[in-house]
Parts: C-alpha cells; structure tokens; sequence
C-alpha cells in the first residue's frame, strides 16, 4: 500500500477538514445570530412599523341615521339594525344540507347561493339587510365561514303614502330621493372610525385606539302632518283611478305659515320594497313636473289689472262671440258668454275676458308679477329636481303670447308653485316662503305682492267661480266657503296642442279666515271628464273637507244644500 | 481538589487507552462516569429543539387550521399530527437505536436502493400526490410519505459505507470519486423531477461532506465544488420559478404583495418579536399572513413571539447539536470506528446545513428554497428521518463510551 493512499492519511487528513467544516458551519450560525440581532434588537422601527401599517387599519363605525317625522312627531322614517351576511368562501364548505338551510334563512334560491360561495375571492357578501333574528338564528347554526355585520335599514311606517317626501336611503344608508337625500347632511351624521388590527384575510383581530366617536344624525321634522298626507294620497289615488288618469299630485299648504302640510303623487311606490321600480313611480311631479296650468292662472292677471287701477271687478268686458282673433292667431272660449263683468270672467272661465283684460296690461307689468309670485324659479326647498319652470323673458312677448299667457299657457309651472302662489289671495296679497320643515306662524315673513284690497277683491271672485254659475261647484264642501279656480289645459306634446290635457284646480278655505290651500292636478283623464271642474275639483272637495275637519276648522257657513245658494245670487247667472 | 485530580488521571489513562484525542475532544468529552449512555449536550438540546417545536407547530398552525376545510377546522390538526409522528420517531428511534453500527453498514447499500426506489414511485403520477405544482408526497392510504426526507438519512448511511469501504481509494478520481458522483447524479435527476430543489442541495451537501471529511483529494475536491457552484447557480438560472426566488429574496419589498410576498412577512415577523417577543401565541404573521408558518417560517413565528432571544436559543441549540455530532465523530474515528464516525459527520453535517439554510431564509440572508426547520418544522416523514438521525448518532456516541469504558474492540 502506498503511503498517499493509506487511511491513516485520511484519518489525519479529516481531523482538519473536519475541524475546517464544524469552524464555518459554526460560523454560519454566528452570522445568523447577528442577522437576527439586528433584525429585532437593534432594527431602526423601521420594518416593525411597515409591517404594522400592511396590519392595521381603520374601521368605520356607523352612525345612527337620524329619523324623520312629521310635524307631530309621527314616524315616516328610522334606521332599524340590521345584518349583513357574508361568508369566506375558502372555509365555507357546506354540507348540501347546511346549504340548504343557509339558502332558506336567506330567504336565496340554492344555486344562487352555492355560485356565490364559489367564488375565486376572499369574501362575498350573500345578503344585506338582513333582520337581526334572522341573522342570529343563522349564525347559532354555526355554519364555518360565515360572517356577520352589523348596518342598519331605514324602514318607512308610511310606506307609499308619503314616499315622494320622504324619499329613500340605498343600502350604504345614503339618502337617494326625497328629504332623505336633500337633508343628508343633517340626517347622516359623521361615522367615527377605529385603528384595528386585521389577520390576512382581513378579518378584525384587535381594536387599538378609537380615533373618532361616530356621532348620530339628526332627527329632521317636517312640516308635514300625516294625517292630511293621508288624506291626500288616498283621495288622489281614488281619483286617479276614477278617471284613469295618468298621473296626479296634490299639494296641501298652510295659509298662516307656508308650511308644506302635504304632498302626494301618484303613481308612488313602497320605499320598503323597491324591487321592480320604474321612474314614472319615482317622479315627485307636484315639485319636478312642470304644466301649463290654464285658466288657474286667471286670477293673478285680473288681480294685477285690478291692482295697477286697469280695471274694477265690475268693469264690463265683452267677450262674444268668444273668439278673439290677435295677428294670425284666433282664441277662443269654450263656451261663449257674451258681456261679462271682471269678476264673471273669473267665474266662467273665459279666456277671450282674460285677455282683453291682458291687453290693457304691459309685458313687463306681467313678466314681473309672474316673477314676483315664484314662476320661473324653484322654490327653494331644497328638494331634489325641484323645477322652476318657465316664464319667458318679457321683451320677446309677442301680443298673441302675453294674451294666451293671461290664461296660463305658454307659460309652464310646477303645482307646488301653483299653490303657492295662490298664498297671496289665500292671505291679505302677500306671499310667504314655502318651507318643508315645521314652523312656527309668524316666524316666516312674506313679500307683498299684491294690496290687501286687490287679494280681498280676487278672494271673493274666486268664490264665485265655485258657486253655482261657476266652472267649480263640485269643489263646494257643506259648511265652508270656498275658494278656487279650475284649469282645464291640452297638453303640449312637440309643440303642438294635444288633444290630451291636465286638469287642476286650486283652492282655499275657509273663505272667512283662509287656513288651507289645496292644489290638485289630474294628469291625462281619460274616463270621458276632463274639465278641472269635474275632475279635479271634487278631488279638491274631498281633500279640504277631510284635511278641515282633521285641523279643527270651524265651518264659517251655514250647512245648506247649494240650490239655495244659488237664489241668493242672481247676479252669478247661468248660462 | 482529590476528586479533581482524580478525575483528570482516569481521564488521562483512557484517553491512553483510546489513542491521540485532541485537548479540544478532551474538553468535550464527557465527564467520567462508567455506562453514562446518551450524551447530555446532545440528548438535552435535542429534546428542547423537539418539544419547543411542537409547542410553536400548534401557535404557528392553529389559525390556519381552525379556518380551512381541508383540517376539518381543528384548531389541533397539525398539533395533533406533529404530536404523533414525534412519538412515533422516538419509538423509531429507539429501535434503531438497539441496532449495533456493523449491522447499519451492511443495511446502508440496501437503505439506499429503497429510497431511490421510493423518489421513483414519488413521480409516477397515480402514486405521487401532487401538492402547489410539487410530486413531493406518496400517499399510502391515511398517511403521507416524503421520501426525499427518508433520502437524505440514506445518503448519510450510503456515503459513509461507500466511503468506510474505499478509503483506501478516496485519492483516486475514478475510482474514489466517479461512482459515488455517478449515483448523486441520478438522485440529483430524481429530486429534480419532483422538484425539490431544497433537498436536492442538502443531499449533495452530505454526499459531498462525508466524501471530503473521508480524505478525498483535495485539489479534485476544489474544483468539484467550482464545478458544482457553477451547476447550481446554472439550475437556478434555468428556472424562472428559481430565478424569482433568488431575486426577490435581495429584495422582497420590491415586489411586496407578489414574489417577495413571503420574506417580507417573515421580516416583519421577526421586527415585530423584537428582544422578547410578542408573547407565544400572540403572533399576528401566523394570521394568513405568512404562509406555511408552520413548515418552512416557523422560525419567523418563533421570531415574533419569542423575540431575538428565542431566536438566539435556537441558533445555539443547532450550533451545539453540530457540535456535537462532530466531537462524537471524530471520537469515533480516533477509535478507529470509521463508518460511524463518518455517519455522526453526514448527521451533522444534515441537522447543521438544512438548520442553517432553514433559518437563512427565515432571517432573508437566503433565497427561499423551501426547506424545513429540523427537529422543529411540521412534516411527518421529515420528523421521522430527523429523530432516526438523532438515534444513529446516540449509537454510535454508545458504542464509543462502550470501547472507551474498557469494552472489546
């Protein structure tokens, strides 16, 4: 054996190696130890805080919403908790049975929700707006993977009665229509928010600091009382079906306060349930819907005649043969009445009067008495969509249009307003802002538009026309005076008149001490009426008298059957 | 003093009787004291490594296994399972314990055929289950076998009987080093096909060890190892998968929520720990985070709640067991006892390489390679092969004290 090759050589050979292999493993370990000392001992933070930041976050804490409620205190709309369900579908692997009966709590078809739970991603959410109950009992199942958090749902107690007012919230508890989303800010409140800690599949493991308390939303009170809401959605609806209309809205108002009692419109829809909605349901017509509104817009030209001394309520104007022809254009009455006085123009309706009664009054004089009683502008509510309509700017009138516009067409306004408007007869010539919140009488102060003479002398014009020989006996309510006017107007439909119209009538009561005004507008009647006198006075009728007797009106008339009446008044005539 | 001096003579006459120990050995060697079986600077440190990673198996899994299907959503799945394969390896290991080390050589050859044979079956695809795009498992009915694991003790048997029976020829470049790189080359092929590129690297370490510390040439032995560098670094070129790995490893916050994904928490885990931890169970890494907390980054677990100073214990607990298993093998071979002296270095060799690798990449010094902690990390087959190493090395510490208590050669 050669003495390169003995083990002995080996042997000696592999007491160094080996002594050279232990050194650098050992070695290794050293530079480990050091690698970890300033990895966690002697680190700058650094890292430990990147790592914290990819941990924590922040957590929203809900506010309550506040509730809505009427000018008694009634309840229209108030976030009630509620659970959102959702599940991890990594660990959510349910038995055919335990899907099922998760499936069933959710009240979800089984395929819907096994195709969620399917799902390539962390979490999914399978229902939101869940009731609590519901939630509990569902999760004492123990089902593995599911998850549920608290939210709130916004109910509304009265449903479609009042839900163009009231509006609704989406699921993330933000206002979409109707006060909810014009008072958003003071309903929403200010969610407070939490630093926590979360695992990796951002889950909640730890709640460090709270950063901000939520605080709660205000509760917001309307001026709107619900029982005459009621009042006014239910005889509205019967109406609209009646006379199969389209559509209709109807608006009550305060005379003292220019508060906004009621408004309602139809068709409505349950903001409990919006499943299937459609916009014509959606439409808060009374305030986003603009019309010609016709002869209801008599009263404010005579009144202007009257005011600027063009005329007295007995200045006789001759209206036959009911036709009155202005450059190229003819307009006529649609029944002719011969010479009538101021005041019987108002009572019959005649559109020839009103604009002969025009023609003595300038453009401007008009344009800025529109302006002066809120057409052209919205109203300022606040309300979303709310129209300001249209009143064209003076000196472009050519006379046709002033004439047509004495008796409302070519002019467009919305019904909130038309009611509004008829404040300034309602109260001693001046005008009141609108307002949907509660308020109290005196607080608001009005513009006057009108005299109080000119107001007092157009109020009682406007009784006539629901007297008998008026265009609006249907409106008559048993022992109160009434006022009012009635419009009859063809639509307009690519600039050409249709033969297919919208038919209103405005009033208040009680004549003696106006209280109410009642604004109501039937749109497209077409069970064979159409005529604001048969259509939608009685509306007006049955609205007033309930919403009268709802306020404590006493009745400033003697209950007497309306022929009698008509003896009392020779003057009025029937034609 | 009397005792002092006493025990220094007798130390000194047995060490007569068992030729030239180095004055290192001596320090080592345990204290005189007749038929004393288990070393306790290995049994001691072993048991801690054993136990502390059962204990950081359950914190590091409980998380995961509570929220997925595939555990049944036990909490102590794993636990459970870790908690079986520990006692079935320290049964396993008390019977290959009872093995004399002459009986272990002849079996070797056979070992070795048998682990081969399991890394073929592992990649026929009915029999190897296929987990994350790796063939890594043979699923026999309830339980599953990693035979790499199982590989990497046969190596250590193989290469030190190869080597015990060529020493005479470990000079020889085609004679002592041919064969044994021929066959390294097949495992290589078949560690590769899985592929598991993490034992592939801590085999060829063994192989390559035993074949060093049994005296080959030593300028072949150098250029081998150029040659063997350039091969890996080659291997991983080749590979995207690999090529990420390593690149993202300099950096993993360049690429945070992707390829660095994994390093990155693990660093964060182990910033959180800070001196003393967060506290055992209250890592927040192990929350989904850090994926495979309880194989590959249980150390980054150990790191967050344990802090430097578990960190630290561990590392020196390795540092010792390699020690160790490198004093009781050059004990051996100073006996004369060449295959189990080669046997304790490829142990040492195993536990100190695959533990150094394994914390590197927890501490991000290395490119992760998906390697698990020894004695620690949740794996049965790994647990298993791990405590059969451990009683390898207590035999052959045995069969030294036994030769030097006075025993017959």
């Amino acid at each position: 054996m050669k003495f390169s090759e003995s083990p002995l050589l080996s042997l000696r050979l592999s007491v160094g190696r080996a002594r050279l292999v232990l050194i650098l493993l050992l070695a290794a370990f050293a530079a480990m130890l050091v690698r970890a000392l300033m990895l966690q001992g002697l680190d700058d933070e650094r890292l430990r805080l990147r790592g914290e930041a990819r941990k924590s976050g922040l957590e929203r804490i809900a506010a309550h919403r506040g509730r809505i409620v009427d000018r008694h205190g009634t309840l229209l709309a108030a976030s009630t908790p509620a659970r959102a369900i959702g599940a991890y579908p990594e660990e959510a692997r349910l038995t055919p049975a335990q899907l099922r009966e998760l499936a069933a709590s959710l009240a979800m078809p089984v395929p819907e929700v096994s195709r969620r739970l399917a799902e390539d991603s962390r979490f999914v959410l399978l229902k939101r707006q869940v009731a609590p109950k519901v939630a509990d009992e569902l999760l004492a199942l123990k089902l593995p993977g599911l998850k549920s958090d608290v939210e709130y749902r916004r109910y509304y107690p009265a449903a479609e009665v009042a839900a163009h007012v009231v509006g609704f919230t989406d699921v993330d508890d933000r206002g979409q229509e109707g006060v909810e989303l014009s008072f958003e800010k003071d309903l929403s409140g200010q969610p407070g928010s939490t630093r926590v800690l979360r695992d990796g599949r951002r889950r909640i493991v730890e709640h460090i600091e709270r950063l901000r308390s939520p605080r709660d939303g205000e509760d917001v009170q309307l001026a709107l009382d619900g029982k005459l809401q009621y009042l006014a959605y239910t005889h509205l609806r019967q109406a609209v079906e009646d006379n199969r209309a389209r559509a209709g809205a109807v608006v009550v108002l305060d005379v003292d306060t220019g508060e906004i009692l009621a408004l309602a419109n139809l068709p409505s829809y349950n903001p409990n349930d919006r499943q299937g909605l459609s916009g014509e349901q959606l439409r808060n017509r009374a305030l986003t819907d603009t019309f010609e509104p016709g002869s209801t817009l008599k009263p404010m030209t005579i009144a202007l005649a009257l005011e600027t001394g063009r005329v007295q309520p007995d200045t006789p104007i001759q209206t036959a043969p009911g036709r009155l022809t202005i450059g190229n254009a003819t307009i006529s009455d649609a029944h002719p009445h011969g010479l009538l006085s101021v005041a019987e123009v108002i009572q019959k309706s005649s559109n020839v009067g009103a604009a002969k009664i025009a023609e003595k009054l300038s453009p401007e004089e008009m344009w800025s008495m529109f302006v002066a009683l809120g057409f052209g502008r919205p109203p300022g509510l606040g309300f979303p969509g709310e129209a300001g309509g249209r009143v064209r700017p003076f000196a472009r009138w050519r006379p046709i249009e002033q004439a047509t516009m004495s008796y409302g067409h070519g002019i467009a306004v919305s019904l909130t307003q038309l009611a509004h408007a008829y404040l300034v007869f309602a109260r001693d010539g001046d005008l009141l802002p609108l307002s949907l919140l509660r308020r109290d009488a005196g607080s608001a102060t009005g513009r006057q538009v009108f005299s109080p003479a000119t107001a007092r002398a157009v109020r009682a014009m406007l009784e006539m026309a629901v007297l008998p020989g008026g265009t609006a006996p249907k409106a008559q309510i048993p022992g109160f005076r009434v006022a009012g006017k009635t419009g009859t107007a063809h639509k307009l439909e690519n600039g050409v008149y249709a033969r297919r119209y919208v038919s209103s009538f405005v009033g208040f009561a009680p004549v003696s001490r106006p209280r109410l005004i009642v604004a109501v507008m039937i749109d497209e009647p077409s069970a064979g009426k159409h005529y604001g006198g048969d259509v939608a006075a009685p509306v007006f009728a049955r609205i007033m008298e309930d919403s009268l007797r709802a306020r404590g009106v006493a009745p400033d008339a003697a209950v007497q059957p309306p022929v009698q009446v008509v003896t009392t008044r020779p003057s009025g005539g029937r034609l | 003093m009397t005792a002092v001096t006493d025990r220094t003579t007798g130390n000194r006459f047995r060490h007569h009787g068992a030729r030239a120990l180095s004055a290192r050995g001596r320090l080592l060697a345990p204290p005189a004291r007749p038929l004393r079986e288990l070393d306790p600077w290995l049994i001691w440190p072993a048991v801690t490594l054993l136990l502390v990673g059962l204990v950081m198996v359950y914190s590091a899994s409980v998380a995961t296994a509570e929220g997925r299907a595939v555990t049944g959503f036990q909490p102590g799945y794993f636990a459970l399972r870790h908690a079986l394969y520990l006692a079935l390896g320290v049964v396993a290991g008390t019977v290959a314990f009872q093995l004399p080390m002459t009986a272990w050589q002849r079996l070797a050859p056979w070992a070795f055929i048998c682990a081969c044979v399991l890394l073929v079956l592992v990649l026929i695809p009915v029999i190897g289950r296929e987990i994350n795009g790796a063939r890594r498992w043979l699923a026999i009915g309830p339980l599953q076998l990693q035979p790499s694991e199982f590989m990497k003790l046969a190596v250590v048997l193989y290469a030190a009987s190869y080597t015990a029976r060529k020493l005479a020829v470990m000079g020889s470049f085609k004679r002592g080093f041919l064969p044994m790189a021929s066959v390294m080359l097949v495992v290589g092929f078949l560690l590769l096909r899985e592929p598991d590129f993490g034992a592939f690297v801590v085999i060829v370490c063994i192989a390559m060890g035993i074949l060093f510390l049994g005296g080959i040439n030593a300028r072949l032995y150098f250029l081998l190892t150029v040659a063997l560098a350039v091969g890996f670094v080659l291997l991983i070129l080749i590979s995207p998968y690999r090529r990420d790995r390593v690149l993202f490893f300099v950096d993993p916050f360049q690429d945070e929520l992707g390829k660095g994904y994994q390093l990155a928490h693990a660093l964060y885990a182990f910033s959180r720990g800070e001196w003393f931890g967060v506290g055992l169970g209250a890592s927040m890494e192990k929350l989904f985070y850090l994926p495979e907390a309880h194989t590959d980054f249980l150390l980054a677990v150990i790191g967050e709640e344990l802090g430097f100073a578990g960190v630290a214990a561990i590392i020196v607990l390795f540092a010792i067991l390699t020690q160790r298993a490198f004093a009781i093998a050059r004990q051996s071979i100073s006996l004369e006892r060449i295959f189990g002296g080669l046997v304790a270095y490829g142990v040492g060799i195993w536990l100190g390489i695959q533990g150094m690798f394994n914390i590197g990449v927890n501490l991000g010094v290395l490119p992760t390679k998906g390697l698990t902690l020894p004695l620690m990390s949740y794996g049965g087959s790994g647990i298993l092969a791990n405590c059969l190493a451990l009683a390898l090395l207590f035999r052959v510490d045995y069969e030294n004290r036994q030769l030097m208590s006075g025993g017959s050669k």
